[in-house]
């Protein structure tokens, strides 16, 4: 019974579905049966007519009856809608030029959607690849302005030890570069020193072997590594049996506990969560406990919060914490705090308020969309109110009628989004590359249910909303009167909502614009501030010097002569040098310094400035300035007397008009360093950076070296023929060694202004698109109000208007629903604008160049868009206008 | 489904549902036939006392073979023209018992109600 009933259900629905107009069998039986039924009337002498006749009259309404047998045969709502969508094909079919305009317009709003969701998606929403991600929290010590900060060890232990809200807490050290040896060429690696908790924090599936033992991360246990993914397969051909083999690190042998998943990705800031920049070997971080310190910050910290204990419970507990801690160690803690800050949210954090800002403004790209297909629906449903008459004096219903225009509008929504997602997906494929870092994390965009599900639900949401405007025509339409008239009149009422679409139009536009505007500045302004240094010509290298044969600066230092020279012999070469942080790269160090001769500063107050070692020839090459004084010669080594150069900033803080030359100044040792010179100020952290205070000692003199120093090469050579150079001079001198990261400065700096110019050349572009689409959306109007009087016109030129009047009427109508749009949306960005006040780099939100430009360029588009239409009523001919219809 | 149009003269509308009582009957008796038999054998029973849309009968047809309760088959009619056939199934049978009794039994309490309205003025 259930089967039978299942399979009754299914036959109505192929039934409804399929295009079957009518059942001929049951016809042949009716007309049979009416035959039969004749033909005994003529038996009893009737004519063939009238038999006919009263055989129809008993056999009943075929029609009718044939509507009953398909009712029941199949679902009514179905049948309907497949009626429906015959007819919405066939319309689209018989219009073309409609269809592509609205399917065109669909799929670019739509389209544009999509990407930017799927870009969310990715950035956004999706879960980070650990177990119970919401519980994981990293921790950083704060500044008293709230900044935050890396943590000390010592105070990452106390942590550890004191605190109640986490079940575990490990630490990162993610500065450790490492060369791996194999088959005696050298490879460098990126790596971290990591607590042996730190896997299980994050809660890890290793795909082969395990993680580290709580006695790994002892300093005498600690020769394990456990390798990427990526490396295991690159490097030891994903060999099964890896686990337990040895392998040479740096100077050492460690034995190879275990391969990450291939998913695993870790980072504490968005830039490096970056597939290609994650860590290939991981080591036991294996802190010496008996010399923790306090003073120096090399270390992220990541933490589980323990089941039923709320953020808001741990940071109060941290709170207390923090407190006790600087009550304790007043000279490294003082106004310092600790702050947890949910993993996601921090990998996010930079992106989050940019791709709101994008998603909003491809969500007013889509309403424009929608405005504009509803425009095009209302001059069909002009067109097509005779249509609409018959059917009604034919007997539909309104609700009939909606149902029929709904499901036209549907279908060009579901054409619009099919077509938006292949975009959407092209798009996705040709700008994934181009992503700058902090939005790597989508390069896992992927096509998935969520994304499908998106896409489907705003399909159907702007179905509905453009589908409206013709649905409010239907309850005008009076059989009788639209009979009578002609297709061009249209009421009043109509145009006051077309009216309407199209000022909400150039609203929405005046705010893209108005965004993309001050979007624009801000990255004009951005890429036009000094950087303090050139970036032309300069080719930069990153060299790891394995600790066994470079084992003190003093030793780093006479390599690096020794390149220097060899390299200025070389053609091409115009001058060199090395660095230790190099500008834009994101490394970076600071120091604590005393002035001579100044009284000794208060507990935990401190003078601070960045810390450059660099060798001679380095100003030279990045065009640095020299303002006062000398800067280092090769005279500079370790013996002879230890000197600095600071910059700009450095000298006005801390020695404000006096010439800080000849004074001196040491770090935590004894050794007193003298001012030698002063040089220009260098935008180290990037061009959206302020210049800080700086540094600079020749290398041998440095206090220690924990980054591998970087070369700069000035050259004339293009960059390849410049890296195959620097390759070869240092392979002179020394055979085993790895050059990684050979870029050119200008390329440092491109990536550094990646972020807001991607967001800034999207978000022109939404907003070009959105001033065509309402540039069209206002001719269209224009174009329609011209057809409509076009008899109008006739009979005003006949009475001696001139066709400059004419011209002036239209664009008159033009301007006034352009101005009121404008103004609208000055008004509306006024208040929005503030919305992206954080993403603008000195550029005010209410800034005048851009409030004053936009209104300018939008009103001149809008109003050529309806000079095409105005021009057109120019040229009407009275005697043809009149004599139409 | 049935819609008759209700007229001044004296035939009788049929009842809703009961059409698909008596073409069940008329299969039981009469064994398998085409619409128009089965239309003609109902003019015939009934006297001409029902007025009857000849239509009706193929939505009831269709009704009763979504039910079960009968089947079809194309097959020659007398004339040898090609024909739809219907015939009872099983369980068109016990359902033709289960209605007949049913029937009996509401007829038998209105025509006991209608008898009483008789008797006070």
């Amino acid at each position: 019974m259930r089967v039978g009933k299942l399979r009754d259900l299914w036959s109505r629905v192929r039934r409804s579905v399929r295009d079957e107009p009518r059942d001929q069998d049951f016809v042949t039986e009716m007309e049979d049966h009416v035959g039969l039924l004749a033909e005994r009337y003529r038996r009893q002498g009737m004519t063939a007519k009238d038999a006919e006749l009263a055989a129809r009259r008993q056999f009943g309404n075929t029609v009718l009856l044939e509507e009953d047998h398909r009712a029941m045969l199949t679902i009514r709502t179905i049948d309907e809608m497949r009626g429906d969508l015959i007819l919405a094909t066939r319309m689209l079919r018989k219009n073309p030029g409609f269809a592509a305009a609205a399917v065109l317009t669909l799929a670019l709003a739509i389209g544009a959607n999509t990407a930017i969701f799927s870009l969310c998606n990715a950035v956004l929403f999706r879960r980070l690849p650990y177990t119970d991600p919401d519980r994981i929290v990293l921790l950083w010590e704060t500044m008293n302005k709230g900044t935050r900060i890396t943590v000390a060890p010592a105070n990452f232990v106390d942590w550890r030890n004191a605190s109640q809200s986490f079940s575990e807490m490990a630490a990162v050290n993610p500065s450790s570069g490492f060369t791996l040896w194999s088959q005696d060429e050298p490879l460098r690696l990126s790596g971290a020193g990591v607590s042996a908790n730190f896997f299980s924090v994050l809660g890890i599936r290793f795909a082969l072997g395990r993680g580290f033992l709580p006695e790994e991360d002892l300093p005498e246990n600690s020769r394990v590594a456990i390798l990427s993914h990526r490396v295991w397969q690159e490097r030891f051909g994903a060999d099964a049996g890896v686990a337990g083999k040895t392998i040479r690190l740096n100077d050492g042998m460690y034995t190879i506990v275990g391969v990450l998943p291939p998913d695993f990705q870790f980072a504490t800031n968005p830039a490096d969560f970056e597939a290609r920049s994650q860590n290939d070997i991981w080591v036991p971080l294996a802190l010496d406990l008996g010399k923790l310190k306090r003073g120096t910050h090399p270390l992220r910290v990541v933490a589980r919060l323990k089941p039923g204990v709320e953020l808001h419970q741990a940071q109060a507990e941290l709170n207390v914490l923090g407190a006790n801690l600087a009550r304790a160690y007043p000279s490294d803690n003082k106004e310092k705090g600790i702050a947890a800050v949910p993993i996601a949210e921090q990998v996010t954090e930079n992106v989050r308020v940019a791709l709101q800002a994008l998603l909003s403004a491809v969500g007013l790209v889509l309403l424009i969309a929608c405005a504009n297909v509803a425009n095009l629906l209302l001059s069909r449903a002009a067109a097509r109110q005779r249509e609409m008459a018959v059917r009604v004096a034919l007997g539909a219903s309104g609700r009939r009628l909606a149902q029929q225009l709904l499901t036209e509008s549907m279908l060009l929504a579901a054409l619009g989004a099919v077509t938006g997602f292949g975009l959407a997906f092209a798009a996705i494929r040709f700008v994934t590359p181009l992503l700058p870092a902090e939005l790597s994390r989508a390069a896992g965009i992927a096509v998935d249910a969520r994304m499908l599900v998106f896409t489907a639900a705003i399909s159907v949401v702007t179905g509905v909303l453009f589908g409206l405007g013709p649905l409010l025509g239907i309850k005008r339409v009076n059989p009788g009167e639209s009979l009578k008239q002609t297709n061009r009149v249209v009421s009043g009422g109509q145009s006051v909502l077309r009216s309407a679409l199209t000022v909400s139009q150039i609203v929405i536009a005046t705010i893209l614009l108005i965004g993309a505007g001050l979007m624009a500045k801000s990255f004009w302004t951005l890429i036009h501030v000094p950087a303090g240094f050139r970036t032309q010509n300069i080719v930069t290298a990153r060299l790891s010097l394995p600790k066994s044969r470079y084992p003190d600066n003093r030793r780093i230092a006479a390599f690096e002569r020794q390149v220097l020279d060899t390299l200025r012999a070389r053609p091409g070469i115009q001058s060199a040098g090395f660095a230790t942080y190099l500008p834009l790269s994101g490394s970076d160090n600071g120091w604590a310094f005393f002035i001579e001769g100044q009284p000794p500063l208060p507990v935990g107050v401190f003078h601070f400035a960045k810390y450059r070692p660099a060798s001679e020839g380095y100003f030279e090459t990045l065009g640095i300035p020299l303002l006062r004084g000398r800067l280092f010669t090769p005279a500079d080594v370790a013996d002879s007397p230890w000197v600095v150069v600071i910059n700009d900033s450095m000298a006005r803080r801390y020695w404000g008009s006096k010439n800080p030359v000849g004074e001196r100044l040491r770090f935590g040792g004894p050794t007193w360093r003298t001012v030698i010179g002063v040089v220009g100020d260098v935008r180290h952290e990037g061009l959206d950076g302020e210049p800080r205070a700086e540094m600079y000692m020749p290398v041998d003199q440095a206090a220690n070296l924990e980054a591998g120093p970087t070369i700069v090469v000035r050259t004339g050579l293009d960059a390849t023929a410049s890296a195959a150079v620097v390759r070869e001079a240092i392979s002179t001198i020394d055979r085993h060694f790895p050059v990684d990261r050979i870029e050119t400065m200008d390329q440092w700096l491109s990536r550094s202004v990646a972020p807001p110019r991607f967001r800034t050349m999207l978000l022109m572009a939404f907003s070009i698109l959105a001033l065509l689409m309402a540039s069209i959306g206002i001719y269209g109007v224009m174009n329609y109000l011209v057809i409509q009087r076009t008899r109008e016109f006739g009979i005003r030129l006949s009475l001696g208007a001139t066709r400059g009047d004419l011209l002036r009427f239209v664009i008159g109508r033009a301007a006034v629903l352009i101005g009121l749009g404008t103004c609208l949306g000055l008004g509306g960005s006024i208040v929005l604008a503030r919305l992206i006040e954080k993403l603008l780099f000195r550029t005010a939100p209410l800034d005048g160049w851009t409030f004053a430009a936009v209104p300018l360029v939008l009103a001149s588009v809008a109003l050529f868009a309806s000079y095409l239409p105005a021009r057109k009523a120019t040229r009407v001919d009275p005697m043809v206008a009149l004599r139409y219809e | 489904m049935s819609k008759g149009k209700g007229g001044a003269n004296t035939k009788s509308e049929i009842l809703q549902g009961t059409l698909d009582l008596m073409i069940l009957k008329t299969l039981q008796a009469m064994g398998s036939l085409h619409g128009f038999g089965i239309a003609r054998r109902l003019e015939q029973v009934s006297e001409d006392v029902l007025r009857l849309n000849e239509g009706t009968v193929y939505t009831s047809l269709l009704r009763l073979q979504q039910k079960g309760w009968i089947e079809a088959k194309w097959g020659a009619s007398e004339n040898n023209r090609k024909a739809k056939f219907y015939s009872i199934t099983r369980r068109g049978l016990r359902q033709l018992v289960k209605e007949t009794e049913s029937w009996e039994r509401i007829s038998g309490v209105i025509g006991r109600v209608l008898r009483l309205g008789v008797r006070t003025p």
